[in-house]
């Protein structure tokens, strides 16, 4: 009861101290605040996440595509995504086969032909003097807006259109052009299995974001501590015992940690409302979506004023708290290294049954590895303060600055080492996540095999007439910024005229466009080639002079091809294959269009590689109108030399946007506690000013004082952060090799965060070295 | 009142904090190895009046002369640098730098001017042997009595041989006979190398170790001896 009592009367000292004890509270109340905003954030995350699944899900047409023809219920579907301006906008035309036809989510009714259902922010930049272009593109007026529960986040751009056309293009024989039938909008795939390394990369991200969060709640509930001593040395003189003062204190801690879950709880309430307009990276969610879930959110709310209570009376162990106001800053006992280097061996020892499990034998025990990590990184926190007190001990001479700063560190250690203790092990976290990130890049992240270099966007020339083709490149190759276009046109052969068994591919193109596709030895127009190193053996066998059918008939008397026969031209050369602007080596015939029978009315496939002149950034989006134009139903595209696993880059992109949170938030808490140090000394600057101390004698100490912690800090940091990253890699069974520019790069950020904190606390400083400072003397 | 000779002199000094007169046309004037004690009760204007004279807070209206020198005519820099060579300050409280032991203390306005450190702490050694606290170089400011601390702060007023020191309320923490032992100290090492001492209190005890007396109620000031002269 009496350690209740005390509690309580901590508290009260905390909420009724008068203006001081509520500065106090309210710093506090403001440092936790924010951590708990970001931990709530955090376990929303995953929800808003699922959330922003889910709808896509729902309104999947792909895996919905039904078999049959038309009925009352079933509607066609052309997908017609684009990119403007590097962002995604998805497209579907949309047309009913009968009054039952479903509706998208998030769509009140199917457009008619004309008319689009656009998202907000499509609606927004179409209507803007930005969307110039797009207009362009989509021609089509929007008459309505998609609902929230039809778009993946609030900035996707996203529209339903209608169209005449899909009725039409669905029964065109090799039509390119995606057009499918659905019943309904569902998924019926099952959930893809998340691979065991990015599971534990997952894990991983997660332990280093809220370690540091923790790492900065202890911090604030310890803001102000050196006043909150001299009032309880009041106490004491009052007849209050050690034990009482430890658990007045933790009192305090306690009153202000429920006002910082409150204060988070608004922070993350009206943050929330903002959430919509962020969008990182590309990825945002609506603000409906990120919901904590309340088991967790119980579980802030429990464990944040727990730890405050349970971290003040482990720090006030080492705090003498005397009568008469005198709190002996004696220097302290020498810190041991024993006990401190436990829990890294501890978290080594955890981590070191999982080394070599690779992706092949199953999922990692996720306690196991959460546990490891977070021993490792506690080692940091355990282990900072003694090495901060080890290297400032032996420091010395110099200016006075440094003398100054060298020997408050020598005196405060601790603080200094708590004060830098969050940043540390952020930094070394983020650098064993940068070196696993490395290390299993390559998995997720593939070159696509596309070739920028020699072109920059696909254009399917549709399957009309070679006429209408010629006029499409024409109207292609006019396009503003258009610097060439390569064009290589595509059919079949096979050894019959109807129903072939075997098959070989044929390449229609000029002798200058083939050179796009094989290595072509000498080349004019009538000339024929056989690809040799395609990227598959064709199953026919043509050697020259053997006699092929063109477009055969196939798949019954509904389907007829052309079946033009032609005969392997004699003077058929090899010619090696190479890689054409899209990556494929093509197998089989290469032919000039003078080598083909004279007035053939051959179904070629044929495409487009455009070139655009660098420097012209809107050349792009022309060409994709132009080939818009001529095809609503268009799947030209940009072509793009990398191609990232969605998920790898979902989970990079969430390391990034909480590593900037957590970096912020870090900042946020050494500029509190500067500005704290700096508060708590306000009369003694203003003596050292009165005798004549220059301002840059202060600066300097302040930097110095900042600058000799943070630098063993990071070094420390570093050797932890890679000896975790060498566990990690090898969890994961990959060879060690590290990486220094993460390494230094990470670091370097660090360094940046304090040096940006320093210089924000000068202006404080010497507003707080004015003699005004003095009056009270 | 600027008898020849002085020291430092000013005169009709005006200084306001916001709306509060701190100083309403007050006098003051001091000679060489003159004590001067600044009386008055509490809120006076005392401390501002102190605060003028060594150039720390800058009067609105009045002069301040140092040595022949107009102190208002002087830069910030000018004014710091003037603090660090030729004044010396002790506080009620000593203001002793927490983190730095005591011999590091009284050697700091002496590192500031740029003598080595090794010099610095020799030179600060001599001045605590002569206030008697000697064996507690090594000790930090926490460590000793607020007494020792004291005189650790007078040491430091000293150290660079000023020709003034300000004294605010330098007993104002101590018990009597350790208030007593620190104004014996300052006021016979002050005379023992000819510096005027300014010393602000509100104890007529203390002021007795003066050699005349200023007394400042409402932000005007009396020079006590002119008025008994008269």
């Amino acid at each position: 009861m009496s350690l209740l009592r005390d509690l309580a009367l901590g508290a009260r000292f905390a909420l009724a101290g008068g203006r001081e004890g509520w500065t106090r509270t309210l710093l506090t109340a403001v440092g936790v605040g924010l951590g708990v905003a970001l931990l709530l954030g955090t376990t929303a995350l995953p929800g808003a996440l699922n959330a922003r699944n889910a709808r896509d899900n729902a309104r999947n047409d792909y895996g919905a595509s039904v078999d049959g023809g038309p009925a009352a219920d079933t509607l066609l579907i052309g997908r017609v995504d684009t990119q403007f301006q590097g962002s995604d906008v998805r497209g579907r035309l949309v047309q009913p086969e009968g009054p039952e036809a479903p509706l998208p989510p998030g769509v009140s009714a199917l457009p008619a032909p004309g008319t689009m259902a656009a998202s907000p922010a499509l609606r927004d930049l179409l209507a803007s003097s930005e969307g110039e272009l797009l207009r362009e593109r989509l021609p089509y007026k929007v008459v309505s807006t998609i609902a929230d529960k039809g778009l993946m986040g609030p900035h996707e751009l996203a529209y339903y259109a209608g169209s005449d056309l899909l009725k039409q293009r669905k029964e065109v024989v090799n039509d390119r052009a995606e057009v499918l039938r659905v019943k309904a909008f569902v998924n019926p795939a099952p959930q893809q299995k998340i691979d065991p390394v990015l599971a534990l990369l997952i894990v991983i991200i997660f332990v280093v974001l809220l370690m540091p969060v923790g790492v900065f709640i202890a911090a604030a509930v310890r803001f102000g501590g050196d006043r909150r001593d001299r009032r309880l040395a009041a106490l004491r003189l009052a007849g209050a015992d050690r034990r009482m003062t430890r658990w007045m204190a933790a009192g305090e801690a306690l009153a202000g940690a429920v006002v910082g879950v409150v204060v988070g709880a608004l922070f993350f309430v009206i943050g929330r409302q903002y959430v919509g307009d962020i969008s990182i990276a590309g990825l945002n969610v609506f603000p409906a979506d990120l919901d904590p879930s309340p088991l967790l959110a119980v579980g802030v709310a429990l464990a944040v004023p727990a730890s405050a209570v349970a971290v003040t009376l482990f720090a006030m162990r080492s705090v003498v708290v005397e009568p008469l106001g005198v709190v002996r800053t004696s220097v302290p006992r020498r810190r041991r290294m024993w006990w401190r280097v436990l829990p890294p061996l501890a978290g080594l020892a955890l981590l070191t049954p999982l080394m070599g499990r690779g992706r092949d034998r199953g999922t990692f025990n996720q306690v196991q590895v959460i546990g490891g990590t977070v021993l490792l990184l506690i080692g940091v926190t355990a282990l900072l303060p003694w090495l901060v007190e080890a290297v400032v001990r032996r420091l010395g001479g110099g200016p006075v600055g440094w003398q100054l700063a060298v020997r408050r560190l020598q005196l405060t250690s601790g603080s200094a080492a708590r004060m830098v203790n969050g940043i540390a092990v952020a930094v070394a976290g983020a650098i064993a996540l940068q070196m696993l990130f490395g290390a299993v890049e390559g998995d997720y992240v593939k070159s696509s095999g596309e070739d920028t270099s020699r072109a920059q966007l696909f254009v399917p020339l549709g399957d009309s007439t070679p006429d209408q083709q010629v006029r499409d490149l024409g109207a292609l190759k006019s396009v503003s910024g258009v610097t060439g276009a390569a064009v290589l046109g595509s059919l079949e052969a096979g050894e019959k005229a109807k129903e072939p068994q075997h098959f070989i591919p044929v390449t229609v193109g000029t002798c200058a466009d083939l050179g796009q596709a094989a290595a072509l030895p000498s080349c004019k127009d009538g000339d024929t080639f056989i690809a040799t190193g395609g990227a598959w053996e064709p199953e026919l066998a043509t050697p020259p002079g053997s006699t092929i059918y063109l477009d055969p008939a196939t798949g019954g008397s509904a389907t007829r091809g052309t079946a033009v026969r032609w005969t392997v031209p004699p003077t058929t050369r090899k010619a090696a294959s190479r890689p054409d602007p899209m990556g494929q080596r093509r197998p089989g015939l290469m032919v000039t269009p003078g080598a083909l029978p004279r007035g053939a009315k051959l179904p070629i496939h044929s495409t487009a590689f455009v070139s655009t002149a660098p420097g012209d950034k809107l050349a792009k989006e022309r060409v994709l109108n132009a080939a818009a134009k001529a095809d609503p139903l268009t799947s030209a595209r940009s072509l793009s030399d990398l191609q990232t696993s969605a998920r790898f880059a979902g989970v990079r992109k969430g390391l990034y946007i909480g590593a900037a949170a957590v970096l912020m938030l870090i900042g946020a808490s050494l500029l509190v506690s500067m500005l704290e140090q700096l508060r708590e000394r306000k009369k003694l600057l203003s003596a050292l000013v009165a005798f004549g101390t220059r301002r840059t004698t202060l600066s300097w100490s302040v930097l110095w004082q900042t600058a000799v912690p943070v630098a063993l800090g990071l070094a420390l940091a570093a050797v932890v952060g890679l000896a975790l990253g060498s566990v990690l890699l090898r969890m994961v069974g990959r060879s060690v090799t590290i990486d220094w520019v993460p390494a230094v790069s990470m670091v370097g950020i660090g360094a940046g965060v304090v040096l940006i904190v320093t210089a924000l606390s000068l202006p404080p400083l010497w507003r707080l070295m004015r003699p005004e400072g003095l009056r009270t003397e | 009142m600027t008898p020849a000779g002085s020291l430092l002199v000013a005169q009709d000094l005006h200084k306001s904090y916001g709306p509060t007169p701190a100083l309403d046309g007050a006098g003051f004037s001091i000679h060489p190895g003159e004590v001067v004690a600044v009386m008055g009760p509490s809120g006076s204007g005392k401390s501002t009046l102190l605060h003028c004279l060594a150039g720390i807070v800058t009067p609105d209206s009045g002069t301040i002369r140092y040595d022949g020198r107009e102190l208002s005519a002087m830069s910030d820099a000018e004014r710091s640098a003037l603090r660090r060579t030729e004044f010396g300050f002790v506080f009620q409280f000593g203001q002793l730098v927490p983190e730095l032991t005591c011999v590091e203390n009284v050697a700091l306005p002496l590192r500031l001017t740029g003598v080595k450190r090794k010099e610095a702490e020799r030179r600060s050694l001599e001045w605590m042997e002569r206030l008697e606290v000697a064996d507690l170089g090594h000790k930090r400011p926490g460590e000793v009595s607020g007494g020792q601390g004291q005189r650790v702060a007078v040491a430091r007023s000293l150290v660079t041989q000023p020709r003034v020191v300000f004294a605010d309320e330098p007993t104002g923490a101590l018990d009597s006979l350790n208030g007593e032992r620190v104004m014996q100290l300052l006021t016979e090492a002050a005379r023992s190398t000819n510096a005027a001492v300014v010393l602000v209190t509100h104890e007529a005890r203390v002021a007795a170790y003066s050699d005349r007396e200023i007394v400042v109620r409402d932000g005007k000031s009396r020079d006590m001896m002119l008025e008994h002269s008269v």
